[in-house]
């Protein structure tokens, strides 16, 4: 499809219709009681189209374009409504029979994740062929050549060799690439991927991205895109949908949504995101979590957390209100008996946000000259395994972090990062080089007296909120834990006050102590393991990905919570994340770490302006950013280890400006002086 | 209203016309007036905080899931019924004996065949077999309980070290390959031969050779919630080893444990009624298999010997095991509402 044809759907001129779903309702049967999971959701897909649906976890957006497929759980059904799919209302089909004709050969879905959707016993070429077999009509060689053919196309190298391998023997962003070419050989109509890059690196979630967008125009698919990350969202959509509570509230194009957004929810999501923030300040946040669907809603879903609601949004559901002919919204804002409102300025600027000064006239703490360091890490080694089997996570790394700074520790998934937190808090055991907390030896063997030290002092707060809380424990026991285990309280009477006042700090009701924490949501959760590790009254807290598994709507109160706490209370950080943006807002210094070494160490704001090392470069390239015109146009690098010639100039670890280290040998450092 | 919203849904996307309440309309709806309807409200952030409150509490649901089943209850019923009835049966309300010893052999009721004096017949030597059948039913269940009670705790502490304890791993594992690779009722047979055939020695061997099994599916569990996040958390914290174990582990494994109790108790009966009819068991106090062994080489002459205690030997084990497998369900949180 040429760039033409593409404005024409854009703007309304052909509208050629392929699916097109009304009042949509499914609900869920829970041991007796009935979850209404979507609430009347109508949509009319363009052909040809990319359409992005956003929304938190449980808007319902993945059940949504599951009706399409006939996927639904076996206690969930479409109870109302209609889905017209060639000239077929498919949301009546009972059979499975029925729903073989359409799934995979017309309608074809990409899942999240690419370890689960393939089988693991079967070779590719074979997964790749069946699909070619059941829905092309070819067999044997031809079969064969044709399963080759597609595993060139979604770019497997070696596509020959390949074919006979195994799914364990493929990276993960190679099994999504297997999974696509699946997917795409059944030749659909219309492809739906649900977040097929949530559970991949930044680097190779862009070059998925990249695919996806090469293979729409070759077999002139329609896709539908699912995602809670909004600078995906900027780089794939033609247009946008965005969905609250089992709705959807605003639909328009991509530009619509971003830079003239109407409903409240829609600006929530927008202003809230970190990338967007400017240090030093708040983040705007959206307060509390979204309405349990068990319960009847009345009026719009999201006025009770909406700061400028109307007495109206609490009792009627707003109708749709047309922005523009290819725009609207769902809010009551638009209708003209309401009081007139702007825009937040967050909205508005958005497009020229992301170029904007992010604060970097502020004092850091590694600029004192005074500074103190709180942790030093000698020439850290850790090794998993031992003999032929031996792994290095963490190889000979050296760095200081300040009292008072938030040292932001940026790497893909297995290079490390995850392992120098934990060897910090003492759970995997150093094996070479020393760790020193206020200038004391805590790695390796060390005296009961300093290991309470270090108990007290270093907390660690866990990325996942549904793995990181006991199930089966009061939040009241799961808060006081440390208070407990050191024996810190004369009574439960004192105990219990330090729970509460805990609890309070981290934006919590002091009763939810005596519940259990699955009545939580995943913000709330976090909150609740912030203040377990709050309670031990720390200097230095490890946050291991805190926000990554966080809806966009709730990392920024975790952000401005994990801020306010450090200015209360002095706190150090030592923030780990994978994804650059996020800590762009809240760290002082970065450092960049590649398979087990830091490759580049500077000032948040030095490293975006003047990033040196080649992987540095790579991943800030990488960043979706959430702006439609500079996510389109922009130039992707990528990183390949093999161009380092470290044989004979051997590589160091050097302080090339002031507080900016970089990691290369001679050759690299003459040239990365000549880019300064 | 409802019917209107559907209209305005339809009328949206079809023709791109969007309809709207009328002022009247809303007004007669909410029963507030336009301007009030049209102006913002104070935000309340306990309402955007607020999540839904139950009053949960583990074991109250695990009990109300359990009742919901009622196959279960009733075989639950049964089962305490047999129990408490073998209390009752050889008390002075249902014979004239008050203990074992005073049973009395007579030539002359040799093979009675049930009748009022004699409810369930004599045996071969002309006792009165209610009295056994009782007596030997009430022994059973008891000698079961302590055995399936026993193996099972001491199953669980070692499993979970077992698990949990990485260095533990290869001493626990030879250990079950040893106990694993020999069947048990060769190292009974040993025993009773060896040591003794009294119950104490039988309880205790048991135990001793059974708790293995208990352990290694506790351990294989245990693996599923070691490497959790929150057990790290814990660790951060300073949690020592059995805190991590009782608090973190152990409540996640409750309804597996109730399982394997539930297991356990028939799979006991089992080993005692096959060891007594290999006559391995002392003799002095019967159990229901000393009387199935007795009963072998008469019953196809008089068959109520053997369909008496068979009978009450199978309503025990289903009936406990039904009961105990449905508890375990309602012991796991997930099937709770």
């Amino acid at each position: 499809m040429n760039k033409n044809e593409k404005d024409a759907i854009l703007s309304g001129r052909e509208r050629n219709v392929i699916l097109s779903a009304r009042d949509v309702e499914v609900q869920f049967s829970l041991r007796g009681d009935r979850l209404t999971a979507i609430r009347g959701c109508s949509l009319d897909l363009y052909e040809g189209e990319t359409l992005a649906i956003v929304g938190e976890s449980g808007s319902g957006k993945s059940v949504f374009t599951k009706t399409f497929l006939g996927m639904l759980d076996a206690n969930g059904s479409v109870t109302g409504g209609s889905i017209l799919f060639e000239g077929e209302d498919i949301s009546r089909f009972k059979t499975e029979k029925e729903w073989k004709r359409i799934r995979g050969g017309k309608i074809s879905m990409v899942m999240q994740d690419p370890m689960t959707s393939l089988n693991p016993l079967k070779r590719i070429g074979v997964q790749v062929e069946e699909s070619i077999r059941l829905h092309q009509g070819l067999s044997g060689a031809e079969a064969k050549r044709e399963a080759i053919r597609m595993l060139d196309i979604v770019g497997i190298p070696d596509p020959e060799r390949r074919y006979h391998q195994y799914p364990h023997e493929f990276s993960g962003g190679m099994r999504q690439r297997v999974v696509i070419a699946i997917a795409v050989a059944c030749r659909p109509r219309i492809l739906i991927c649900d977040e097929p890059t949530t559970a991949l690196d930044v680097t190779i979630q862009a070059q998925i991205l990249d695919l996806i967008r090469r293979l729409q125009e070759q077999f002139s698919m329609t896709i539908i895109y699912i995602t809670h990350d909004l600078g995906v969202v900027a780089n794939v959509a033609d247009r946008v949908a965005v969905m609250y509570a089992g709705q959807i509230v605003e639909i328009g194009t991509a530009e619509d949504v971003f830079y003239n957004a109407w409903h409240p929810y829609s600006w929530a999501l927008l202003s809230a995101l970190p990338q967007l923030g400017i240090k030093g300040k708040k983040l705007p946040t959206i307060d509390g979590t979204p309405p349990n669907l068990f319960n009847k809603i009345t009026g719009d879903a999201f006025a009770p957390r909406n700061r400028r609601a109307m007495a109206i949004d609490f009792k009627v559901d707003p109708p749709f209100f047309e922005v523009s002919e290819t725009h609207k919204a769902k809010t009551w804002l638009l209708d003209p008996r309401s009081p007139k409102v702007e825009q937040p300025a967050s909205i508005r600027q958005l497009s020229e946000r992301m170029n904007q000064d992010y604060g970097s006239g502020l004092k850091h703490p590694h600029q004192d000259p005074n500074r103190v360091p709180v942790i030093t890490v000698k020439d850290l080694q850790v090794t998993f395994g031992s003999g032929r089997k031996k792994f290095v996570a963490v190889d000979k790394v050296n760095f200081e972090i300040y009292k008072g700074e938030t040292f932001a520790l940026v790497g893909e998934s297995g290079s490390g990062k995850t392992t120098i937190g934990r060897a910090i808090t003492r759970i995997n055991p150093a094996t070479e080089g020393e760790i020193l907390f206020k200038g004391e030896r805590i790695s390796g063997k060390i005296s009961k007296e300093v290991d309470q030290k270090v108990i007290r002092g270093i907390q660690m707060i866990f990325q996942d909120p549904l793995a990181s809380l006991n199930e089966r424990a009061k939040v009241e026991y799961i808060v006081s834990e440390g208070v407990r285990n050191l024996k810190m309280c004369k009574n439960s009477a004192e105990r219990e006050e330090l729970v509460q006042n805990a609890l309070r700090e981290v934006g919590l009701l002091p009763e939810f102590a005596s519940r259990f924490p699955h009545e939580f949501s995943g913000g709330q959760r976090q909150r609740i393991g912030i203040a377990r590790a709050l309670i031990m009254k720390p200097e230095f807290i490890v946050a291991d990905e805190p926000i990554s598994a966080l809806d966009v709507s709730i990392r920024a109160q975790v952000l401005n919570l994990l801020n306010e706490l450090k200015g209360t209370y002095g706190l150090t950080y030592l923030f780990i994340a994978h994804d650059l943006s996020v800590v762009r807002f809240i760290s002082d210094r970065i450092a960049v770490i590649y398979k087990g070494k830091i490759v580049e160490l500077a000032e948040a704001e030095e490293l975006f302006r003047h990033p040196l090392h080649p992987y540095t470069r790579a991943l800030l390239s990488a960043i979706p950013n959430p702006d439609p015109a500079i996510e389109r146009s922009k130039k992707l690098l990528v990183y390949d280890p093999a161009q380092h010639d470290y044989s004979e100039d051997k590589p160091v670890w050097t302080e090339i400006l002031p507080d900016h280290f970089v990691y290369g040998n001679k050759q690299e450092l003459n040239q990365y002086r000549g880019m300064l | 209203m409802k019917s209107k919203q559907r209209a305005l849904a339809e009328g949206q996307e079809q023709d791109a016309v969007i309809l709207r309440y009328s002022t009247e309309e809303l007004e007669a709806v909410t029963g507030a007036s336009e301007a009030e309807l049209f102006s913002f409200v104070e935000y309340q952030p306990e309402e955007a905080e607020r999540v839904g409150h139950s009053e949960y509490s583990y074991w109250k649901s695990v009990w109300k899931s359990f009742l919901k089943k009622k196959s279960a209850v009733v075989m639950l019923i049964i089962f305490l019924t047999v129990f408490v009835f073998s209390f009752i049966a050889i008390s002075p309300l249902c014979t004239k004996y008050s203990h074992y010893s005073e049973l009395k052999s007579s030539r002359s009721n040799k093979f009675a065949t049930p009748d009022s004096e004699y409810w369930f017949g004599a045996d071969n030597i002309g006792r009165d077999y209610w009295y056994q059948v009782w007596y030997a039913t009430r022994h059973s269940v008891m000698l079961a309980a302590i055995v399936g009670v026993g193996e099972v705790l001491v199953g669980v502490v070692m499993g979970l070290l077992w698990g949990y304890v990485r260095k533990l791993d290869r001493i626990f594992t030879e250990i079950y390959n040893i106990i694993y690779s020999v069947p048990t009722i060769i190292y009974m047979t040993l025993i009773a031969l060896m040591i003794g055939k009294t119950f104490l020695v039988m309880c205790v061997s048991l135990i001793a050779f059974n708790w293995i099994y208990t352990a290694k599916s506790i351990r294989n569990l245990v693996f599923m919630y070691r490497d959790r996040e929150y057990n790290l958390a814990s660790r951060c914290l300073g949690a020592k080893l059995g805190t991590i174990l009782t608090k973190n582990i152990l409540p996640y494994l409750i309804s597996v444990v109730i399982l394997r109790m539930a297991l356990s108790i028939p799979q006991t009966i089992g080993y005692e009624t096959t060891l007594a009819y290999l006559g391995l068991l002392d003799v002095k106090e019967p159990a229901l298999g000393l009387l199935l062994r007795n009963s072998r080489e008469h019953f196809i002459n008089y068959p109520h010997l053997l369909i008496f205690p068979a009978a009450i030997v199978s309503l025990i084990t289903v009936t406990f095991y039904l009961a105990g497998n449905a508890f375990s369900d309602a012991a796991d949180p997930r099937n709770h509402v």
